[in-house]
């Protein structure tokens, strides 16, 4: 056979540009590659311990163990359904709109939680940004700085417009800066359709400042006057004060009825990755509520269906399986807690150690920044030097992961901190 | 800016195959049969782990250094190596050529949406050709993605065989270098395939034309026990465009494995052969930049629990042996049941010819019964299947194939012979 000519495809696949390498997950295959024996990996979010081992909490192993061993419990590998386990759905219901937000109980009551189990935060931004774009908005609102993936997200999703709120400076959240962009923002467009507006519910990704509950009221209450559609990004749930009700202040907020109606409804996507250790199973999920009765969230809900049945046809079970035992035993689920308590104690403990070894004013309030992370400010050049001298990995915008500090490495780290104040 | 958009939200027509699922458990006649279901199911009608998964979850149980870590946002490569072995074959000159790009996915649905994705980056124009009928999720998927879909014949109804005519002609009228979705073996819903030497007429038209070709293997080893045999089609279309167009296959563990809930999947990306002056390696590593940001955009990192087992599966000899028995055990019960169904109809004296069900394979048959049959067939037999006339053969068993035997010749009978 003569040798054809490559098609116009062909051509076309060798014209495909790279890609960037992802900003945080890119980081560690580098490191694996790394020969130091000092090497230290404090860029992806993995809670390890004191040993710097990743260890499934004590409530999910029990957990893991009882579905290993249930002879009943493990006999199906059928698909879950569209919208996911029904069991794991009443359960993360109860969890977040009884328990975290006892004022869900009416929105519950009145059918305007529309609810879809999800591949863990990630997949619950993918399903809300495509419905979203599909029906209702190209326009959404990130904080400066965000979670780098945000924007990939929305934009693979259908998005136009991606803006990037005030929300950081000079080491201080920056509320004035933040509303004034809002407000400018609404004056200057003749967009019909609402912008949405991404709120990390508590300890943002990456710089650790997130509002008082005063805060919050002042730029709730803005965004709400603005009409824009509320998507709250809740990742670290427990991971601020340890208590997983606590943290859910923002959420607790947002629905509250007397103080606001989210005419275009509110979305929440909700992940165990963190405050379960479920990372690589992919658990969470993404809840629509919605602004009035049970007819409009049975239309939301067809929806989400389709789109989902579009991308993945229906979530993987076993991380579902483990999630749903333990928030389903009450035993366990009070082992849980007591696990993410301990979890952020340690994290705690670990600001307070680099304290006592550093000077730095992000330090020296061990209450500003809150949860799996350090945000050091560190440049990009310094974070290169870091990562080039001492093999020490941080992400490029100079966020460390503190859980990656223990007792055997934190005098290497700090030194090596301390070293670029020179 | 104020409109309340939620109102213009349009409420979907609940899936078909979920309503038979709901009207079935409110069905309180004491014989009812589910052929509507898309998983396996052994002769009591109940779910089947398969013995190599068993032992697989146990070496993962027992693993002390098994964690929840993230995998990588490609996948596992101790799954997609030997996966994309599997698919090719020992003797693949793609793989030994390094042609192919493999990464993880969440099983086929989410292997084909990557596809779509895909495409729709690259050569957002092209038709993409769907066999008529096609597994209703593939005209979503690709349309989801802003691609415009069409149609190739395939299924005759009134001889219940290929309609190869209309394939070659879709082939050949349709724009130079479109997209045409093979379904690799069990073609679903039909269950009819190609016999080989039809297979290599339409590949063949098919390089004619300089079409891009994705299979969708969802069924390999489960249509005849053979991983091979089930292979025929993806390899010979990759010996044929091997100079001419790259070809996606999307590789599903859902029925092979018997771990549909779990979503272990691959894609697979064969580039064609290049000129001396392309850069193989630099080509492939874009490529797998560019899924690497579909699958960190929508999901971060695929799940990692049934990777971990099927990579078990494929990478421990003993396992995968026992892996290939269990796929003998599941299909031959399936080939067994088309039997006994043809068998009891023919005995009946059912009018018509039964012999399809035989012919075809995988999970599924295309009876050729009409919606009104099917209809019937659930209001006085309680025998429910999709209304396409589409049945799981794997809801079939030794304890009710004669009761759905006899409930066919009963619909066929009142319905008179016209229609088959």
């Amino acid at each position: 056979m003569l040798r054809r000519q490559l098609s116009s495809l062909s051509g076309r696949i060798n014209s495909i540009p790279m890609a960037p390498p992802d900003k945080i997950l890119g980081l560690t295959e580098q490191f694996n590659a790394d020969k130091n024996d000092n090497k230290t990996n404090l860029t992806v979010g993995i809670y390890k311990d004191n040993w710097g081992q990743v260890t499934t909490m004590p409530s999910v192993a029990r957990a893991q163990a009882m579905l290993d061993q249930s002879f009943e419990m493990n006999t199906d590998l059928s698909y879950l359904p569209i919208k996911g386990c029904p069991d794991f759905r009443e359960n993360v219901l109860r969890f977040l709109y009884r328990e975290s937000c006892p004022q869900g109980v009416e929105l519950l009551n009145q059918e305007r939680i529309s609810f879809v189990q999800t591949l863990s935060g990630t997949g619950a931004l993918a399903v809300a940004s495509k419905f979203l774009s599909l029906f209702m908005s190209h326009t959404v609102w990130f904080p400066n700085p965000s979670w780098p993936n945000h924007a990939n997200v929305f934009q693979i999703n259908g998005f136009k417009n991606i803006n990037h709120y005030t929300y950081y400076k000079d080491g201080q959240l920056d509320v004035d800066g933040w509303i004034s962009d809002l407000e400018k923002a609404a004056k200057s467009t003749n967009d019909s359709f609402p912008p949405c507006i991404v709120l990390h519910a508590c300890c943002h990704n990456p710089t650790g400042l997130d509002p008082t509950l005063e805060q919050w009221k002042r730029i709730m209450d803005k965004i709400h006057e603005l009409k824009m559609i509320p998507i709250i990004d809740m990742a670290y749930q427990g991971l601020d004060t340890g208590d997983v009700y606590k943290d859910a202040y923002l959420l607790r907020l947002s629905l509250d009825e007397s103080r606001y109606q989210w005419s275009n409804g509110l979305f929440l996507c909700q992940s165990f990755a963190k405050n379960m250790g479920l990372y690589g199973e992919r658990v969470g999920s993404l809840s629509v509520v919605t602004s009035r009765g049970a007819e409009e969230k049975r239309s939301v809900d067809s929806q989400l269906k389709k789109i989902v049945r579009g991308m993945y046809s229906s979530p993987p079970g076993y991380g579902s399986r483990v999630a749903n035992i333990v928030l389903s035993n009450p035993h366990l689920k009070n082992l849980w807690f007591q696990d993410v308590e301990n979890i952020a104690k340690r994290l705690q403990s670990v600001k307070a150690k680099m304290a006592e070894r550093l000077n730095w004013d992000s330090l020296q309030d061990p209450t500003r920044q809150h949860g799996m992370f350090l945000y050091t400010g560190l440049n990009a050049s310094e974070v290169n030097t870091l990562r080039e001298d001492s093999s020490i990995y941080l992400v490029q915008d100079g966020r460390l992961s503190l859980s990656g500090l223990n007792d055997s490495n934190i005098d290497y780290v700090c030194d090596a901190l301390r070293k670029l104040e020179k | 800016m104020s409109k309340t958009i939620f109102n213009n939200v349009a409420l979907l027509p609940p899936d078909a195959l979920f309503n038979i699922k709901q009207r079935m458990s409110q069905d309180s006649r004491k014989m009812k049969v589910d052929l509507g279901i898309g998983a396996y199911r052994d002769d009591s009608g109940k779910p089947w782990v398969l013995p190599s998964v068993r032992e697989a979850e146990k070496l993962i149980q027992e693993d002390p250094d098994y964690n929840h870590e993230y995998l990588n946002i490609t996948g596992l490569t101790s799954l997609t190596d030997p996966a994309a072995m599997v698919l090719l074959g020992q003797d693949s000159l793609a793989l030994k050529e390094g042609r192919t790009v493999s990464v993880q996915s969440l099983s086929g649905t989410g292997a084909l949406h990557m596809a779509a994705s895909f495409y729709s980056t690259t050569c957002k124009d092209k038709l993409v050709y769907l066999s008529d009928p096609t597994w209703a999720n593939h005209k979503s998927i690709f349309e989801g993605k802003g691609l415009k879909t069409a149609t190739y014949p395939y299924w005759n109804a009134a001889s219940k065989s290929l309609d190869l005519e209309g394939y070659l002609n879709a082939i050949k009228t349709a724009p130079q270098g479109s997209i045409f979705v093979l379904h690799a073996c069990a073609h679903n819903p039909t269950g009819l395939d190609p016999n080989e030497e039809q297979w290599a007429t339409i590949l063949k038209a098919i390089v004619e034309k300089e079409h891009m070709v994705l299979f969708d293997s969802a069924y390999q080893g489960f249509a005849s026990g053979n991983l091979n045999k089930d292979a025929f089609a993806v390899r010979l279309g990759l010996e044929l465009l091997a100079d001419v167009t790259p070809v996606i296959i999307c590789q599903s563990f859902a029925k092979n494995v018997g771990m549909y809930g779990e979503r272990a999947g691959c894609f697979h990306l064969v580039l064609p052969h290049q000129d001396e002056f392309v850069k193989m390696a630099d080509v492939k590593a874009a490529i797998q930049s560019q899924l690497a940001l579909i699958t960190r955009s929508e999901l971060s990192t695929p799940p990692a629990y049934g990777a971990k087992i099927v990579a078990q599966v494929l990478n421990k000899p003993e396992l995968t042996k026992q892996w290939h028995a269990d796929m003998v055990t599941m299909s031959s019960r399936i080939i067994k049941m088309r039997h006994l169904l043809r068998d009891a109809l023919v005995s009946l004296k059912t009018p018509g010819n039964w012999d399809h069900i035989v012919d075809q394979t995988g999970m599924f048959s295309y009876t050729g019964l009409s919606a009104e049959m099917v209809q019937r067939l659930e209001k006085e037999h309680a025998v429910y299947m999709a209304s396409s006339g589409r049945a799981s053969i794997a809801g079939l068993n030794s304890g009710n194939v004669e009761h759905v035997a006899k409930a066919i010749n009963e619909v066929v009978n009142y319905f008179g012979t016209s229609k088959l």
